[in-house]
């Protein structure tokens, strides 16, 4: 399984700050990306970050691992 | 003694914190302090809280390599991080950053270092609760 992470104004929009996606060999981030951004395009508008494993990544053809855990966040405004 | 970096949802003593840097080391000269509040006001509209939302596993190892950065790039003797997450009240503390070293000039220029690297590094979310109700802040260019 994929675990996918959603944290303040992207949880919001998502109205869930965790859910598990099925995982199968050669699945990229890309594919996680595009899967969720057509279920929650208002929430996918203000993703402005990913992590893999709490490590940020623009590499969207980054492949993935069972177990994996991945991030979409918003700008960060903490401090 | 608590930790140099932390993530706590009830407010830290600022007192304690560097009392605990200056317990490191007494080739300490200089400590430099950041502390971030609550303002009670933002864009023209009343704040009664701030409510903050992190990715905690991922921004404790953030703050922990930004420690680790500054020492690094600014020959710190030592460095403290603390960030409040859950409901602040407008006036209350949410943030501190203090820093230590041999002479003042590093210090100061890590500690302002530290707080700019942590607003644009840590995931960290906030939230100003008002009367006309509740929106995400969008952080500053």
């Amino acid at each position: 399984m994929i675990r996918i992470l959603f944290f303040g104004p992207v949880a919001e929009q998502v109205a869930v700050r965790e859910m598990q996606l099925e995982f199968h060999a050669g699945m990229r981030l890309m594919d996680v990306a595009s899967h969720l951004q057509a279920r929650y395009a208002e929430a996918f508008r203000l993703v402005s970050f990913i992590a893999v494993n709490s490590l940020q990544t623009k590499d969207m053809q980054l492949g993935l691992s069972d177990g994996d855990e991945i991030a979409f966040m918003a700008k960060f405004s903490g401090g | 003694m608590l930790g140099p970096v932390r993530i706590q949802i009830e407010d830290f003593s600022s007192d304690d914190e560097l009392a605990a840097l200056r317990a490191g080391s007494q080739r300490i000269g200089g400590i430099a302090t950041f502390i971030g509040c609550a303002r009670d006001f933002s864009e023209g509209r009343e704040v009664s809280r701030i409510s903050f939302d992190a990715y905690g596993s991922m921004a404790l190892a953030e703050m922990n390599r930004l420690r680790d950065e500054a020492i690094e790039k600014f020959s710190l003797l030592d460095t403290r991080l603390v960030h409040r997450v859950g409901s602040v009240g407008a006036g209350e503390q949410i943030v501190l950053i203090a820093t230590g070293a041999e002479h003042r000039a590093p210090a100061l220029e890590a500690c302002h270092w530290l707080i700019d690297e942590l607003k644009q590094r840590v995931p960290i979310w906030k939230k100003e609760i008002t009367p006309q109700g509740d929106a995400w802040v969008t952080p500053h260019p």
